[in-house]
């Protein structure tokens, strides 16, 4: 069962790490999108574009490089020389790059410039700044490979005990768990260069004296950059988790009994995933640009750089070409007949109308500051569980014990003014299905007329009568005492009318619990029987209070 | 993970808020959606999936007993993953237990089957099965529940005795005569012809007209001719260095007793102050003597369930039971150390007419004093020390 899993595991090797290097590639191409977008906001002459495709081609680079230089040995001398030639090449890669932007004669002077030995020409500001960004970028994709080969991508390193760093209270902290903090810092910075992209920066630096006026684009294209990176992102962390899950089983040797696991998971990942982007491109955002015009803005994007990284390619294997008629002092045939390829160009700023309500933006309002609102009670809540003396410091708090008195009072008058709505909800109701019936099953307010009643409820009547009499004289009945009980419990209290207590009862009794005809002679002697009681409970008071005086 | 996601969210929204950035609210519709529909989606199948697990709830020793799960998806939400591990005792697989990872798409359903030998008697829990499944992102942890374990009985093992040597008064010394000494006139079990000398009083009438024959009523022997099996679990009246095997042996007898009564037609009880996982207080329930194969099962369960347990006074059990015992009653005590205690309380059941049969299991360091003491006070004494001794009770047939 184990090698069955374990065998699964490595014949998807190959599909999961294409799929996977596919989206570290995809998702660093929305992040150099947003940047090139943010550098082109930024400054007027930058070559956003040349620098977006360099980026672009460092990535690709360190994808196909990664699997052998992981496994040289760090600083070792072999690990030392193979980097070090990388970053040569990239490092002139960009510094001609550079030069080549501003035209074929500005290369060739940058060319012998640098043949002759004039390096602080070489390291100009804007080549510097490239090449950091060039660093950035190779890192932040090692970064990536790393986490997905500790996930599962290799399989010798993902069954390795114990590969994981370890938190601040000794939990290991999973791989995957590391991927999504990655993807979701990255996420932030780009949301926040994205934000950058939409303001005027340069009208920001340029402006000389008080607070500098900020100018808002309604749209740039490090906007489709952010949002695909998202939803890169999801898919990576889908394809991940499946990963994870995988190297999880074969490490606790759980046997997976469905073949067809990883192609339903792929199906069902992308399916959510379509879902998903359809319901976000749904909902009111106002966004000026569609979902999946969003995802054919960056698709345009990439393969205009590929063309051009292709071109390179070409021009430069013409330029090897070319070096033997240098040599003779002859004119390189191709050089001057071909054309330099096409600079890539970041996307276009598209036209921008935007016409909502005012109703619509105070409702957009309200939602985004209520959610802010929550996010910001949700997270004191985890935070406050998370310490226990902020809570046992609250509890201790005078305020914090009005507040919760304040609460508890407004929730029980909110219980209270529950309760007598749906009583008097449940009463007219009551009353309304009474009518329609035809009979009434509760008595009108204000005073009964017997005369109305017939002799079954005329008995129900004086019994209740003498209920009510001696609850006021304090022989109130409970609730568990039997009308028997009661009756025992009355004839003590008063001895003389035990006869007819008695009689009142049985009556009663008869008439709520059998079948048998209640004639209005019986309510009669009942009635009889109920003022002679009355004029016991009146005797009684009475000698009471002469006692009391 | 909401570490991470929820400075994202704040930022997002100060985005949207003050910089009026759409893109920001497609992005939140976008991390939110993917966090809430997942952990929606993953909490929605798990809450859909039912288990079914079947299989022989009692077994015999050295059985194998097959066990099938059923898993289904009862909604339309597929699980793309569910693990399936359960828990299984040790003494019925060893370290191996049974898990799996599935996939299940809309209310479909898998089957396994796996197996478990009964290798020691007991009563064992089978599962729990946990069940885990998580969101298609890996954004929060596994989502886990607990199936509910079913509970299997594995009976003791069951030497098949020829003939124990027990007093002639007993039950079973009522086996070598044609007629109980003591009858029972309230309780016929059948009827056959007259023979001369029958009394008259035993005559059925109403059958004799019927048949045309004269019947006479055969009686049950009497409600004292019972046996009552009390076996002694108390882990203080065990020799410690073989208390677990000695108590096991103990077990063995009495299920063997017990089997071996049962097939002679026999009445038999049995108390015992163990520990029964399954009452309220811990204690065995008193099996009252009754006879018959299904009360056997009643009795062997009983001794699949008990466990040794400390602080559990022989003595008092037996008073407990003595007095509750009619006259003529044998009592089988099985204990693992016997003292002067306990030979005075058998001698007192003696003279209350009660029969009174000591089995000690295992090593006892006092085995002659023992005996001797018995043989005075006219209670008999079996010495068992492995299973091999209890051959003592299954020669008869082989000389037969």
């Amino acid at each position: 069962m184990n090698l069955k899993s374990s065998s699964n595991a490595i014949g998807n090797e190959k599909v999961f790490r294409s799929i996977s290097y596919t989206l570290v590639f995809l998702m660093m191409a929305c992040g150099v999108l947003t940047l090139g977008n943010l550098i082109q906001n930024a400054a007027q002459g930058g070559h956003s574009g040349i620098i977006a495709a360099v980026l672009l081609f460092i990535v690709i680079d360190r994808l196909y490089t990664y699997q052998g230089l992981k496994s040289l040995t760090p600083l070792s001398s072999a690990w030392v020389m193979a980097h070090a030639a990388q970053w040569i090449v990239i490092g002139l890669l960009i510094r001609f790059l550079l030069s080549y932007v501003n035209g074929l004669d500005s290369f060739r002077t940058d060319l012998s410039l640098f043949a002759r030995g004039y390096l602080e020409n070489f390291f100009a500001p804007e080549f510097v700044f490239t090449l950091l960004l060039a660093l950035l970028v190779w890192v932040l994709t090692a970064q990536f490979l790393t986490l997905l080969d500790e996930i599962g991508l290799d399989a010798e390193l993902a069954l390795r005990e114990n590969p994981a760093p370890r938190l601040e209270q000794g939990e290991i902290v999973p791989a995957h768990q590391r991927l999504v903090n990655l993807i979701f810092s990255m996420g932030i910075v780009l949301v926040i260069l994205t934000a950058l992209t939409r303001i005027n920066l340069r009208a920001i630096v340029s402006s000389s004296a008080g607070i500098p006026k900020v100018e808002v684009y309604p749209f740039s294209g490090g906007e489709a950059g952010a949002l695909l990176y998202f939803v890169f992102g999801l898919a990576l962390l889908s394809l991940s988790r499946l990963m994870s899950l995988q190297t999880h089983w074969n490490r606790l040797r759980i046997p997976v009994s469905s073949d067809n696991l990883t192609r339903q998971w792929g199906i069902y990942s992308l399916l959510f995933l379509l879902i998903l982007a359809v319901i976000v491109s749904l909902l009111p955002a106002g966004d000026s640009l569609g979902f999946f015009s969003v995802v054919g803005t960056l698709f345009g994007f990439l393969i205009h750089v590929l063309v051009f990284l292709s071109q390179l390619i070409v021009v430069l294997a013409l330029l090897l070409f070319s070096l033997p008629f240098l040599l003779f002092g002859k004119a390189p045939p191709f050089i001057n007949r071909s054309a330099p390829p096409p600079l890539p160009t970041l996307p276009t700023q598209p036209p921008y109308s935007f016409d909502s309500s005012a109703l619509l933006a105070l409702l957009r309002s309200i939602f985004l500051w209520g959610s802010l609102f929550a996010i910001l009670v949700f997270a004191f809540i985890h935070f406050a569980r998370q310490h226990d003396g902020i809570l046992a410091a609250l509890r201790r708090s005078r305020i914090t014990n009005w507040l919760l008195l304040a609460w508890q009072w407004l929730y029980r008058s909110a219980d209270q003014t529950r309760a007598s709505l749906s009583r008097a909800i449940a009463d007219g109701w009551q009353n309304i299905v009474a009518r329609l019936e035809g009979k009434r099953s509760l008595p009108r307010p204000g005073w009964i007329s017997l005369r109305s009643l017939d002799p079954r409820r005329q008995i129900y009547f004086f019994y209740l009568a003498m209920i009510r009499r001696g609850g006021e004289q304090g022989l109130t009945r409970k609730p568990s005492q039997t009308p028997s009980e009661y009756a025992v419990q009355l004839e003590k209290a008063l001895p003389s009318a035990g006869e007819d207590i008695d009689s009142i009862t049985e009556a009663f009794v008869q008439a709520r619990y059998s079948r048998q005809e209640v004639d209005s002679r019986k309510s009669d002697l009942v009635k009889a029987t109920w003022g002679r009681i009355r004029r016991a409970f009146q005797d009684k008071s009475k000698s009471e209070r002469s006692a009391n005086k | 993970m909401l570490g991470t996601i929820l400075p994202l969210l704040v930022v997002l929204l100060l985005i949207a808020a003050f910089l009026r950035g759409d893109f920001a609210l497609t992005l939140i519709y976008l991390v939110v959606g993917g966090l809430v529909a997942g952990l929606w989606w993953s909490k929605r199948a798990l809450a859909q999936v039912g288990i079914k697990r079947r299989f022989n709830t009692h077994a015999f020793l050295g059985e194998r007993i097959k066990i099938d799960l059923h898993v289904q998806n009862k909604g339309w939400l597929p699980l793309l993953w569910l693990e399936l591990r359960e828990t299984l005792p040790v003494a019925l697989v060893g370290p191996n237990n049974f898990q799996s990872v599935i996939h299940l798409g809309p209310r479909a359903d898998a089957k396994f089957e796996y197996s478990v030998e009964a290798r020691k008697r007991g009563y064992y829990p089978i599962g729990p099965l946990s069940i885990s499944t998580g969101d298609i992102l890996g954004l929060r942890e596994a989502l886990q529940v607990d199936a509910q374990a079913d509970h299997l009985v594995v009976y003791p093992k069951i030497i098949p005795f020829t003939s124990i040597e027990i007093p002639s008064y007993s039950p079973q010394g009522t086996l070598r005569h044609s007629l109980p000494l003591f009858e029972d006139p309230t309780q016929v079990f059948g009827k056959r012809g007259y023979i001369s000398g029958d009394s008259l009083r035993r005559i059925d009438w109403k059958a004799s007209a019927s048949t045309g024959q004269l019947q006479v009523k055969l009686f049950e022997p009497s409600i004292a001719l019972e046996t009552c099996v009390i076996l002694n679990l108390n882990s203080e009246d065990y020799y410690y260095r073989s208390r677990v095997d000695s108590t096991e042996l103990a077990i063995v007898i009495a299920a063997s007793i017990s089997n071996w009564i049962v097939d002679k037609r026999q009445m038999v009880g049995m108390a015992v102050n163990g520990r029964d996982p399954l009452t309220m207080d811990g204690r065995p329930q008193p099996v009252p003597a009754r006879k018959g194969k299904r009360h056997l099962m009643r009795l062997l369960e009983t001794l699949a369930r008990v466990e040794i347990t400390g602080n559990s006074a022989l003595i008092p059990l037996i008073q407990e039971q003595r007095y509750q015992l009619a006259w003529g009653t044998t009592l089988i005590v099985i204990t693992g150390r016997a003292g002067d205690e306990l030979l005075d309380e058998l001698y007192q059941a003696r003279r209350w007419g009660q029969n009174a049969v000591l089995i000690l299991a295992g090593r006892d360091a006092s085995d002659e004093s023992i005996r001797r003491r018995a043989k005075i006070l006219g209670i008999r004494v079996f010495f068992i020390v492995t299973e091999r001794d209890l051959n003592i009770w299954m020669q008869e047939l082989k000389r037969a």
